[in-house]
This record gives C-alpha cells, structure tokens and sequence, in this order.
C-alpha cells in the first residue's frame, strides 16, 4: 500500500529571514538576501560577496544543544537553528521522534586553516606541521566530518530508525527530501525529518570557487548581482543557511490534527554523465530528473503548474534548465510560471533544493509565486514565462522544484496543495 | 530482503590488489597488506601503518585523459573500480541496459588531500606573525594551488566521475563519511531496484586515509585511541569497491552467473547510552539469520581493539559461527567509506563457493551500524 506524504513543519535559517514567516514574507517582496561577506575578511579576494545570515548568534542555540557549543562549524550551528525552528513549528510530540529516519544534506567540509596555522613559523616538511598541529592547546580539529550535525541532531531528538548524510552537492537538499518521501510512501516510517545546511561563506570555499569561474564578481551591486535567466548574468552567488522539514504519513499528520502545507507527491533523480565542470548542455540529464518525479507523482506533464527552478544566474546552467523544462513539458513550457530563489537567496549548494521546497510548499499553502529578481534584460535563450513583476497569484495545485547539482547529479521534487 | 536481488559483478583497487578471487585467496592465506607508509611520514602520529595501493596507475579506466587531473585519488579509485565491477558483469551501460536505467549509490570518506598539496597554500597565508592572514590567503596562497581544489574535496565528486567515465545516467545518491554510510548505499541501491527506479545497480564507495592530513584527523576525533591504550588499533587503508547488483530475473535473461543474492540486510542505529555490542546484536538479529549453520562470516574486525571485542560479543551472544571466518579489514587496512563494499565483495566470493548463507558485518565508525546476509544464487 502507498502512504501520501505531507510537510507538516518547516523551519529556515537563511539571510531573509530565521522564521518561514519573515523568509516568505521577504521572498515575496523581492528583497534580495545578498551583500557584502562580514564574516570574514575578503578584500583580497576576487568574490566578496554572499548571501550570509547576519546578525546570526549561536551561542542563542547551546542552552539546548550543548553538544554543539565546542563546534566551530557554521554550518553546523546554522542546521540545528533550522531543525530546532522545523520541529518546534510541526508541534509532533516527541514520542513519535523515535522510529524517525533523519536525512541531511551536506556538501563541502570546512577546514579551519585560521586555526589550524599555528603560532609559530610554518615548517617546511608536512610531518613537522602535522605534529605542531596535533600539540597545540587546545585541540583544535582541521575539519568536521559532514554527519557531525546528522549525529548531533540524531542523538538530541532520539532519531534513531536511520540517519543518512547526503553529499549529493546543490542536489543533496532536494534528494534528502525525496528519500524521506519514499520512507513514507512505503510505509517504512510514518515520520521523516529532511533537511540541509551549509556555509560556504569562509576562505577556502570561497576562494575555492572562485578559481573555478563560477561567482560574480560584480562586487558593487550585491543585490543585483545573481540574476537568473538574465541575458547578463554573470555568475551565481555563493551563501549560506539551511533549510530542514517535517514529514509524515497523511494519515498519521490527519490522526493528530497536524497543520499540512503541502503534500510531497513525486520524487526523480538523474545523472548528467557528461562533464564536472559544466551541466549537459541541452539539459538532458535535467529533463530526465523532472520525468521521473512527474511520472513517480502519477502525474502528467500537463499536471505540473508552476517551477521552480534551481536557476543559479551562471551563463549555461540557465539555459540547459530552460532546455529541459522544454523538452518536459513540451508545448506548455512557456505558459508555466518559473520563479528562482536564488536571484534572492545566493545559492546556498547543499541547502538550496531544501528552501527551495520549502518555497514550493509556501507557493501551494499561500497561493502566492514569489519573483525572480533582477531579470531585466531577457535572453533569448531563456525565453520561459519567469516570474519578474513581482510576486504573482497561484490558483495551480502542483509545483515542480529542481536541483542539479555540480558534477551533473539531477534531483526534482513534485509537490501538490493539499486537499486534507 | 524483499526482492530478489543478486551480485553480478565485482570491482576492487585495495591495497591487495585488483582482482577478487586473488584478494581473497591473499586474505584467507593471512597476507596483510598493511606496514609503514611510503608515501609521508607517519611519526607524529599513535597510528605508524596503513594499507596503501602500490602502483595504481589511472589511465586504463579514464577515456579522456585530462580529467585525471581534475581527480583526486579516492576519484581515481572509485573511476577504475567501478569500471571492473561493470566489466566482470558484463554490463555496458547503452548495450544490456540503457544509461538512464543503471542507478548509482555510494559513499565517500571525509575530505582530505596530501598535505604536501595544501602545504603551499598554508605556508603562502601566513603572515610574520605565524597566523592566517585572509589578505596573503587571497593574494598569494590561492594562487599556490590548483584552481581545481574544490573539484579535489567536494565529497560527491567521485561518483560524479564514475558517471561521466561509465555513462550511468540513472537514479542516485552519494553518503559519507563511515563504514555504515557504505552499507546505506548499497541498501539504497537494493531500493531503487525494488521499487523499479533502476533494473541495474552500481553501489559501492572510495576512500583515502593513506596520507598525513587524513591521520591528522583520525588521531584528532580519537580513532587512534586503541593504539594509544593497547598498542593496536586499525591500520587506516585507500581504495575503491564497487558491486552491480540486479534482479536476479534480469541476470538470468543476460546469462549471468550471478556470485550471490543478497538473501538479509540489517541496518541500525547506534544510540546514546546503549553499549556498541548491544547494537551489533540488534543488527545481526534484523538479519532474522536462519538456523542452519553459516558457511563463513566476513566481520567488520579491524584491529580495534575495543570495536573487536564489542563485535565478538555479539556473534557469540548469538552463538553465530561458521568454519571460514575472514577480517579483511586487518589485512587490507580499514577502507572506511569503501570498507563495506569489500566485505559484500568478498562475502559474495564466499557465497558463491559455499552452500550455506555467508554474514557480512559492515560495522564501524559513526552512529549507523549495517550487516548482510548473501547466499549462493
């Protein structure tokens, strides 16, 4: 027997906003999350700007989680925000936590080279400074393994029917999100928490990237710089912040008279097979990832009623999307509304399909698409009826969410109003 | 197990070698695999061995030579392991089945890379002072090292790989960073076989722990700590293991002859407060073991002194035996995200040889905790 499966709770820590309230309230005006990094100092750095969550205070966070206080990890800190605010908001009482599968999303591990340089001269033989490391007082790790928040948030809520840590890149969000629907779908758990969270606002992931061509460098006009589908995007824009969700059978959200958002009905994911660097060009890796969730929801293309889309702002990414949501959905593509988050939010790699979802159920559960910001100078190429007036009335029933992430891994949701 | 699903094909780069039946042959004649490194200096460490691969060379596997420098070695391995696996079942992806149809599922081990290539970069960003300098970081230290980093520690980057060299276009998802992450994929694969998201599955997961910034963070999240007490501990180790699994009717339409069906999974998590022997008792009794005899037993056993005894108690409070018993991990070193990989590999050789089911532990490190029974198909 196949269960439905509906988000029952949603909680954020992003740079529009800490609750799902502010972020969507944010999201719909157009605000843009995007501007100068001050978590760091970037003057040296070709990119210095990003979506960060300002005005973020962990230490708010260690009377619950105390576990966490000698974590330095960001992202860390920024996924029990967002967990804590998802389960607090879904009020599921915390015996049913314990035969919960948990999924986390993750993408690049930090390592702390501020604090892993010591003190004294750098040695010259990579064995000398592994021993200078290894003596410094106190301990101070290079690196935190990418489940430390799976664990954290695993051992504090007692979730222990499985506890998967995704490091599927900018798809690992939306995938965690789809392997809980399944749980539930088949009937192996009736709760399911997803989520994702990273932070790539620190030097070596944002110099990293850097080098790969990738980002803006329009470093003057931060809100204006990620602009998906525009003829003169230049690049995305790295930020931060996670994104995590309750999920439950229907029946079992409808037993204890539950608030549902949106139902999760379909889930897909491809591999573009093609190039690390850069997505298939014609979109076709993208194109099957939507197949798949539309027939996987027992829907049709014609059935899908709004998008929206992983849409990064970098030159081709855009239009290998728009390449696939045409071939999906053939003639009605132009007349489907397109909205990209990132033109506000910055993409935040492994968390971005999780808000994103969590956008789509908002779009379901308010009737509201908000915009895509900053797209003013059409591309030929992408040639979609995105979404740029302003947020726009939504009576469909059904959103489509993608995230293709780098190295070509596909990930789509589908999500419907729910009629309970 | 729900369906019926079988192993048709095996790939392995470990530190013994590259072929199973001689790896496995190596095991159960007692050759280890594991001694000093070559390749740095390990005196800083409690740990002084690992299981390193001698003489990999990635060229064979890779059509297009210039993405081999995009890789780094866990990359390499997972590339050329993957490819065996689907070449010892006979699968070409677009000829038995269609790109779109072979999902892919593995895991890959924390993030890391020789500190000899992250050397230029620390000494480039420090300043007079001996600390990290952001200034000097973005004027000099990025400038002294590859520009392809981040494709060198995004931890989904090997499987990427996999894809793109063997044209697997299907379903997937990538775990990390333990042993038990490993054991979830291949379950995840054996899911998307179920519910027909995939009729081919690749599943399996890469690892490199043979170099000085990989022991700096073993030793600093304590899994040096057995041989700082005992004077013995696990022998971190690198490769790649890939299995193909598919439906035991769709092996058998290709004239396969399948090593094993995996007849039993048992996945668990670790939780707070209970004993680790306690939890590897509850996944050994998921397994719903049949009463008969066990032909071997490959355990997770890798030389911790601790994790053994834990392990040990639980086969023995459920009086679990066999007359072959392998522990690969003592002898090829403690592959960690690929470790589960290769005790399914060779306990599908064993399967295949024997007429009684074969347990597959794949404990380890990390809160998830997984085991396997295979038969002879």
């Amino acid at each position: 027997m196949k269960h439905r499966a509906v988000i029952t709770g949603m909680g954020l820590c992003t740079q529009l906003g800490r609750s799902v309230d502010e972020f969507w309230r944010n999201l719909l005006a157009g605000h843009s999350g995007i501007g100068r990094i001050s978590l760091f100092d970037t003057s040296s750095l070709p990119v210095r700007i990003g979506g960060e969550v300002k005005n973020f205070k962990p230490d708010t966070l260690f009377g619950e989680f105390p576990e966490a206080e000698s974590e330095k990890d960001r992202k860390l800190w920024l996924g029990l925000d967002a967990a804590a605010g998802a389960i607090a908001d879904s009020r599921l009482p915390r015996d049913d936590f314990q035969n919960t599968p948990l999924f986390v999303g993750v993408s690049l591990e930090t390592f702390f080279l501020e604090d892993a340089i010591p003190s004294t001269p750098v040695p010259d033989a990579a064995q000398d400074f592994a021993r200078q490391v290894l003596n410094q007082e106190p301990r101070r790790p290079l690196q935190t393994p990418l489940d430390r928040l799976t664990q954290i948030l695993g051992d504090h809520y007692g979730l222990n029917r499985g506890r998967y840590t995704n490091c599927s890149a900018c798809a690992a969000g939306a995938q965690v999100i789809g392997e809980a629907f399944r749980r539930l779908r088949d009937g192996t758990a009736a709760v399911a928490f997803a989520g994702a969270t990273d932070s790539t606002l620190n030097p070596l992931a944002l110099g990293g990237f850097s080098l790969l061509q990738i980002l803006s460098t329009e470093n003057d006009q931060p809100e204006k710089a990620c602009r998906p589908f525009d003829a003169t995007r230049q690049g995305t824009v790295l930020a931060e912040g996670a994104a995590f969700v309750v999920m439950e059978t229907l029946e079992h959200a409808q037993r204890r008279g539950a608030h549902i958002y949106a139902e999760v009905l379909g889930y897909g994911s491809s591999l573009d097979a093609y190039r690390v660097t850069d997505p298939e060009p014609n979109g076709r890796g993208a194109a099957l990832s939507m197949a798949r969730a539309i027939a996987d929801a027992g829907l049709t293309p014609g059935d899908i009623d709004c998008i929206n889309a992983h849409g990064t702002g970098t030159p081709k990414n855009d239009v290998a999307e728009t390449l696939a949501i045409k071939q999906t959905l053939g003639a009605r593509a132009k007349a489907i509304p397109v909205t990209a988050n990132k033109s506000m939010t910055g993409h935040m790699i492994a968390t971005s399909g999780a808000m994103e979802a969590i956008a789509s159920a908002m779009t379901l559960h308010t009737r509201r698409i908000p915009p895509t910001i900053n797209l003013s100078h059409p591309d030929p190429l992408c040639d979609l009826d995105y979404v740029v007036e302003g947020s726009r009335d939504f009576a469909g029933r059904t959103v489509l969410s993608n995230s293709f992430g780098f190295g070509g891994q596909n990930a789509t949701l589908v999500f419907r109003r729910s009629d309970a | 197990m729900r369906a019926n699903v079988v192993i048709s094909g095996i790939g392995m780069i470990t530190p013994l070698g590259t072929n199973p039946v001689e790896i496995l042959r190596d095991i159960e004649a007692g050759r280890s695999a594991v001694a000093p490194p070559t390749r740095f200096d390990a005196t800083p460490f409690s740990c002084l061995l690992c299981a390193e691969v001698r003489d990999f060379q990635p060229q064979p596997y890779v059509a297009e030579g210039k993405m081999i420098r995009l890789m780094n070695r866990d990359a390499q391995f997972a590339v050329a392991a993957a490819h065996l696996a689907l070449a010892d079942a006979g699968v070409k992806p677009g000829r038995a089945y269609l790109p779109e149809e072979i999902a892919l599922f593995g895991a890959t081990g924390l993030a890391g890379l020789p500190l000899a290539e992250v050397m230029p970069l620390v000494k480039a960003s420090t300043g007079p002072d001996g600390l990290f300098d952001p200034g000097r970081f973005g004027q000099a230290g990025l400038r002294a090292v590859s520009p392809i980093l981040s494709f060198k520690i995004l931890s989904n980057m090997p499987l990427c790989f996999v894809s793109i060299c063997e044209n697997i276009q299907g379903t997937n998802g990538i775990y990390t960073p333990w042993e038990g992450q490993g054991a979830q994929a291949v379950e995840a694969a054996i899911r998307a076989l179920e519910c027909g998201d995939a009729h081919c599955a690749l599943a399996g997961g890469c690892d490199v722990k043979t170099h000085e910034l990989a022991f700096l963070s073993l030793e600093q999240h304590g899994l040096f700590a057995s041989w700082q007490q005992n004077q013995a501990g696990l022998a971190p180790g690198e490769g790649a293991v890939f299995v193909v699994l598919e439906t035991a009717d769709r092996a058998a339409a290709r004239g396969v002859q399948a090593y094993a069906r995996v007849s039993g999974s048992s996945l668990r998590t670790h939780q707070p407060g209970s004993s680790r022997s306690d939890t590897c008792v509850k996944v050994l009794e998921g397994l719903n073991l049949p009463h008969e005899p066990l032909s071997a037993m490959v355990v997770a056993d890798n030389g911790d002194v601790s994790a053994g005894d834990d392990e040990r108690r639980a086969l023995s409070a459920l009086r679990l035996a066999a007359a072959t018993v392998i522990k690969p991990k003592k002898q090829a070193g403690d592959l960690f995200a690929a470790a589960a990989g290769l005790q399914i590999g060779l306990g599908a050789l064993l399967a295949r040889r024997g007429s009684e089911p074969v347990l597959v532990d794949c404990f380890g490190h990390g809160s998830e905790q997984a085991a396997f029974v295979l038969e002879k198909p």
